[in-house]
């Protein structure tokens, strides 16, 4: 890591610790999806669209919430340690072009975990690390 | 291009994205496909010169951009998609509504981390950070590009073209790299470009032959992109009936180098090209006469606020490397020493009210008038050499 990436993360945290909107995020699958936990880096490949296949081969399909939802900033941010407005940026850029398809944006965590639950492949994210029926809850590692 | 001429298999692709509904289709385990789009109103005033319409001591309305965008996941391996743009820009783009681009991807090898593929049809051309997107508003860093490396005068030709391209991407430790290499037959017909490479207008036609295309990107951990564009194509003028110009050949070939470094909210980039043209064999009218020009960019944009950002950037563009001030072709030409640079100073100021709804406000203070539109412009002794210019935008997506 360098000193530059170093510093955003401590930027970020501190921003994180004041803001009141901060959640622990918990990473949902669909059950069909192999593995007990996922690594920051693989989250991060995944949600900036370069890594397109679970470790099976099977397509990743990915659902977000909208960029204002607070929920979403947590996610971006704590997650992915990425501002939400950046990651608007890459899914512009790789979708308008054609090179790779924006995540899909549902508009609640209802949504979100209902679509998540009836997807082969889907990743999602809710507020909280709560066990759901039909879910799989991976561990960020 | 306007929609007249779109062939059969265009229109069905065009009439698919119009029929399709912006959500992504239920069959969730099925096909999938994706609607988006945007519409975007500018406003723009000027002094001395103008740029886009009637902009010169008043305000010009002739600045509007809309565009659908479709995707469909055919199969795990094949995705199409296209976009239909409307754009009006003054005098220079008056075309209306016309297919951006329409293409097939299909990525042949796929792991976990690495693809490979191939992109064919009316296809984007890859050329630095901007141009696949540049009439989409929200992923500009302003309301305008920096004109001295994506010259809004010469788009058509950085557009899209058909052809093929294969394309790969890898991430790894060592950050993320992705390349494009291919060949496409440019798009020089049209009449901005005629007047970036024959002077002006001409009643001949001019249209591309062949171009190669290349360009590495490479996404280090550190947050920083470095990238590398790469791009030279030909095109061969028919002259009219009564043609001052002879069937000549013209050459264009650009290198076009790119750094960025985000830091927390900050971003700064830089873009650096050498474009060259070299028209040959229009006889005397147009004397063979080879020039590289310079483009060259700084750009900081900073997230003050999670919806507010601020713009500054000082731009500079040579079209002779080797007449920096115009005076060699001032006095081999009679023409204004003016038109043969641009140094811009631009300020802009972006407001995301709503995840939707963009608002813009953009300032530039331009010495020279080497990018200045030329049909907007087309008398070269009225141009004057310094100008203001001021721009708001209003752009909305679904």
């Amino acid at each position: 890591m360098t000193h530059a990436h170093f510093l955003s993360r401590r930027l970020l945290f501190l921003t994180l610790l004041l803001s009141p909107l901060a959640a622990s995020a918990g990473i949902i699958v669909n059950p069909d999806v192999q593995g007990r936990s996922i690594s920051v880096a693989t989250l991060r490949n995944i949600y900036t669209l370069r890594q397109t296949l679970w470790p099976n081969h099977q397509p990743i399909v990915i659902f977000v919430l909208p960029d204002d939802n607070p929920v979403h900033v947590a996610f971006a941010k704590e997650k992915l340690g990425l501002y939400p407005y950046r990651l608007r940026q890459t899914w512009d850029r790789m979708s308008f072009s054609g090179m790779a398809s924006a995540p899909i944006q549902v508009k609640d965590e209802n949504e979100m975990r209902e679509r998540v639950r009836a997807t082969p492949g889907a990743i999602g994210y809710t507020s909280k690390d709560t066990v759901y029926d039909g879910i799989k809850t991976l561990r960020l590692e | 291009m306007t929609a007249s001429r779109l062939s059969g298999w265009n229109s069905l692709l065009l009439g698919g994205l119009l029929a399709a509904s912006p959500v992504w289709g239920d069959e969730l385990a099925g096909p999938r496909y994706h609607v988006q789009g945007f519409v975007a109103q500018g406003l723009i005033g000027t002094t001395n010169n103008r740029f886009f319409g009637d902009s010169r001591d008043g305000a010009s309305t002739a600045f509007t951009e809309a565009g659908l965008h479709g995707t469909w996941q055919a199969l795990d391996a094949v995705r199409l998609s296209g976009q239909v743009l409307y754009r009006h820009a003054g005098e220079s783009d008056r075309a209306g509504l016309r297919l951006d681009y329409a293409q097939a991807d299909w990525q042949f090898y796929q792991t976990e981390v690495s693809q490979l593929g191939l992109k064919f049809g009316k296809v984007k051309l890859p050329y630095g950070l901007y141009n696949e997107t540049r009439d989409v508003p929200f992923t500009r860093p302003g309301i305008l590009l920096p004109q001295s490396v994506y010259v809004d005068a010469s788009r058509d030709l950085l557009l899209a073209a058909p052809g093929v391209f294969l394309h790969g991407a890898s991430v790894q430790r060592y950050g993320a790299v992705d390349f494009m290499l291919g060949w496409v037959r440019p798009n020089f017909n049209s009449e901005s470009v005629e007047y970036v490479f024959l002077g002006r207008a001409r009643p001949g036609k001019l249209e591309g032959t062949g171009a190669v295309g290349a360009r590495l990107r490479w996404d280090l951990p550190t947050e920083t992109t470095l990238m590398l564009t790469y791009a030279d194509a030909t095109a061969e003028y028919t002259p009219a009936s009564a043609d001052s110009l002879a069937a000549g050949k013209v050459n264009f070939r650009n290198v076009l180098a790119t750094v960025q470094q985000r830091l927390d909210t900050l971003t700064l980039t830089a873009e650096y090209g050498e474009p060259r043209g070299n028209p040959t064999g229009f006889g005397a009218a147009l004397p063979d006469n080879a020039r590289t020009a310079q483009a060259f960019y700084l750009q900081g944009e900073w997230r003050f606020r999670p919806a507010w950002e601020l713009m500054l950037r000082h731009e500079l563009f040579y079209r002779d490397k080797n007449d920096k001030n115009g005076m060699q072709f001032q006095a081999a030409s009679g023409l204004p020493a003016h038109t043969m640079f641009a140094r811009d100073l631009a300020l802009g100021l972006r407001w995301d009210t709503t995840p939707n709804l963009m608002l813009r406000a953009e300032f530039h203070h331009v010495d020279g008038t080497a990018w200045l539109p030329g049909p907007d412009n087309p008398v070269f002794l009225s141009r004057e050499q310094r100008w203001n210019m001021w721009l708001l935008q209003a752009a909305y997506r679904f």
